[in-house]
């Protein structure tokens, strides 16, 4: 049977086209504590975190007045007004004001995308250094107003005479004044993310016990690395904050299997997504602080991890042909096979915890010996992973999902793990990131130690 | 259509009063107790040189959650084309009661892309007058050429049932066998329709049948709430197809259990590619999630 486009091209081609460039490092990163919406941040902006995320960053590591080559950042949910979210962000911050900034916006993937573009032209020589990172509040989401209060305010802006105006005031209605608060559908379905990972649950046959042992060991490892220190060069407390809201470090298989399924219910397969096994709204901000090498040789900063690689991939999910969140399945065969590496060759996997089934779909994709022939090209099933690899500093089920924040959360605390991990049998430590996002995509990157 | 002289209008007809002269007839009908003739006009009516309201063509666009390209959607055409029939069915002539009437199945050709800059010829005429278990049907055939030439552009077939009226010398069919039972599949969409989901609908149609308005005006027909207009749905569903439909195709739509507002309504795409893989057809299906009854059914295929 033939494949259908998502296959693998063969690694010779991209690496031949490849041009030589030089490295970005990670050189560290900071985050503010996250907190789940309505809590500790309820009166806290997206300007406002993001502007504590990077002076944290600053601080850490002596920027004060430094101009750096750029900063790009993003929130998912934004208002209007934050048009230039970023840009003042650094105006608000210790950064030198010469410091260019630019938004960035991709869903969930946004905090990993401002990673990649940023390394790129680190990469290319058009920049020494620059700040990527990512906020959002789902506490001070913005609010709308309807469609019809917002067609009468734009004609009565456009409007030039009293009986113009009148007449156009006339058609407002009471139910024009009720305002729109923003929603998590996808805009194409309806469906909510929830009831999209609940399709591609049933599809996958992912059991409710193996998601709440994925929600289990999230707690677990979150607050181990917490325990060891893990995170002390890695989070500023914020607002009185000082550890992930959202972690339960007392968690059990027990509690888990008592909550009640959310997502799924109307489905004929058994609804098994709980808010246990589920990310829940969350507030916080993000930033990792990349250079070229030379760049952080001269200010004697430390250099944790080389971005190595990315990779973008988007799914027609909008008729089911697959999952809304299961780009990654075909970003990381396609981003692997160009570097000429498989599962085995990955010291840590950082799968972003949507929702628990969302790694386990993925893991199960990967095994299936039919979807590798029919939809990766493949002889047989991809490959299986060392799961005692997998998130093991925790991810977004324990830490919450600030979903701008997410990406810099994972490259921060991956580059670090790399770094303690360093070389063994002659070649550095490699993760893997694999990020999905709304609109059926998903970005992927190879992170390699130094 | 059958060959006979068409009836040119001047003016595309205007809906409100084809609906009040509906409402008169009716009254009129009842009072005197004329039972209709068992024959159908025979002349179509025709509007020369109709183009669309691109605001209006926007709008449509926005509310079925169609691309908005200068390319008028299929169901807009349909819209465009409904006044016309309604002119058919309001004839004096015309044997069944309008009001009240029942819109079964409907089949579009879109043989080939329509612009909104384009000026548009719109005939509309009935035919097929036949028996259905519960009452008697007939069919709506509406064509859209560009003005002056003789290909045709659109044509579409609507099917509507009179309930409970029977007209002499037309036998209803023998039972049919049972429809096989309804099980929803997983859905790919689901649409909230909300209260005033009629009322919009019937801004961009120009359809201000009382039965989508509100519930009392439902309610004085009859119903026990408003309903969601069967083209809205079917647009809707037509939309979501998306572009692999490409500019010419075929959409039928069969009408199951009416939609009452508000709701959920659940809907299923499919689609199938031939052996080269390039796409045949899409199969959609929507149904009320909680009580699994289907609202309606259909398919858009290549041409």
């Amino acid at each position: 049977m033939s494949t259908d486009g998502q296959s693998i091209p063969a690694a010779e081609a991209a690496a031949a086209s490849a041009p030589a460039l030089r490295r970005a490092v990670v050189v560290g990163g900071n985050r503010i504590p996250f907190a789940r919406a309505g809590g500790s941040y309820a009166k806290s902006s997206n300007q406002d975190m993001l502007t504590a995320a990077l002076d944290g960053l600053i601080a850490r590591f002596g920027l004060q007045d430094e101009r750096l080559g750029e900063v790009a950042a993003g929130a998912v949910l934004k208002h209007s007004r934050d048009f230039n979210l970023t840009r003042e962000a650094v105006l608000g911050s210790a950064l030198s004001p010469e410091t260019p900034a630019y938004d960035l916006q991709q869903a969930c993937a946004t905090g990993l995308e401002t990673v990649v573009g940023l390394a790129n032209k680190i990469r290319l020589g058009q920049i020494e250094s620059a700040i990527a990172g990512g906020v959002d509040s789902a506490s001070d989401a913005p609010i709308v107003v309807s469609e019809g209060l917002r067609e009468v305010i734009l004609d009565l802006n456009r409007a030039k005479t009293l009986p113009q105006r009148l007449q156009i005031l006339a058609r407002l209605r009471p139910k024009d004044l009720a305002p729109l608060a923003p929603g998590t559908s996808e805009p194409r379905t309806g469906l909510s993310m929830g009831e999209h990972q609940a399709l591609t649950t049933a599809q996958w046959k992912i059991s409710r016990e193996a998601q709440d042992e994925v929600a289990l060991n999230s707690h677990r490892n979150l607050a181990a690395a917490y325990e060891s220190g893990f995170f002390d060069d890695l989070v500023t407390p914020y607002r009185g904050v000082t550890r992930d809201g959202n972690l339960r470090a007392d968690t059990s298989m027990e509690k888990l299997a008592a909550l009640k399924p959310v997502f799924g219910k109307s489905l004929g397969a058994e609804a098994t997504m709980t808010a246990g096994n589920s990310t829940p709204l969350t507030d916080g901000a993000s930033t990792v602080l990349l250079a070229s090498d030379e760049w952080a040789d001269a200010r004697d900063l430390p250099k944790l991890a080389a971005v190595v690689d990315a990779e973008a991939a988007a799914v027609d999910f909008v008729h089911g042909k697959d999952g809304l969140l299961m780009a990654p399945v075909f970003a990381v065969p396609r981003l692997l096979a160009r570097h000429n590496l498989t599962l085995a060759d990955i010291d840590f996997f950082e799968i972003h915890e949507a929702f628990a089934a969302t790694v386990l779909s993925t893991l199960a994709a990967w095994e299936d010996e039919e979807f590798g022939r029919t939809r990766l090209g493949l002889d047989g099933a991809y490959g299986k992973i060392d799961r005692a690899r997998l998130n093991v500093n925790g991810s977004s089920l324990a830490a919450g999902h600030p979903f701008a924040a997410t990406g810099g959360r994972i490259v921060a605390s991956l580059a670090k793990q790399l770094h303690e991990k360093g070389s063994s049998d002659g070649r550095p430590a490699r993760g893997l990131v694999s990020v999905c996002a709304a609109g059926g995509q998903g970005v992927v990157a190879i992170l390699e130690s130094l | 259509m059958i060959p006979v002289q068409p009836v040119i209008l001047g003016d595309m007809p205007s809906l409100s009063k084809l609906y009040v002269n509906a409402a008169a007839q009716a009254a009129r009908r009842r009072l005197l107790g004329a039972q209709g003739s068992a024959v159908l006009p025979a002349e179509n009516h025709e509007v020369r040189g109709v183009t669309a309201d691109v605001a209006n063509l926007t709008a449509y666009q926005h509310l079925l959650g169609e691309t908005a390209s200068d390319v008028l959607p299929a169901g807009f055409l349909h819209a465009l084309a409904f006044p016309v029939a309604m002119s058919v069915m309001n004839r004096d002539d015309f044997p069944l009661p309008l009001l009240g009437m029942i819109h079964l199945r409907n089949s579009v050709e879109q043989r080939s892309p329509v612009l909104f800059t384009d000026a548009l010829d719109i005939t509309a005429g009935v035919e097929n007058l036949r028996g259905h278990r519960v009452g008697t049907q007939v069919d709506v055939v509406a064509e859209v050429r560009l003005a002056g030439k003789e290909d045709l552009a659109w044509r579409g077939i609507s099917t509507y049932l009179a309930k409970g009226v029977f007209l002499p010398g037309i036998d209803k069919p023998s039972a049919g066998s049972a429809k096989a039972e309804f099980v929803a599949p997983d859905p790919t969409a689901v649409w909230q329709l909300g209260v005033d989901t009629g009322r919009a609908y019937a801004a961009v149609s120009g359809d201000f049948n009382p039965i989508h308005l509100s519930v009392l005006s439902a309610r004085a027909l009859g119903l026990r709430s408003s309903i969601a207009h069967g083209m809205y749905l079917a647009s809707r569903a037509l939309a979501d197809v998306g572009s692999v439909r490409g500019g010419s195709f075929i959409w039928d739509v069969e009408f199951d259990a009416p939609a009452f507002l508000p709701c959920r309504v659940a809907l299923g795409i499919s689609s199938e590619e031939g052996g080269s893989g390039a796409w045949e057809r899409s199969r959609f299906v929507a149904w009320n999630p909680r009580s699994g009854r289907r609202h309606f059914s259909g398919t858009v295929a290549a041409l």
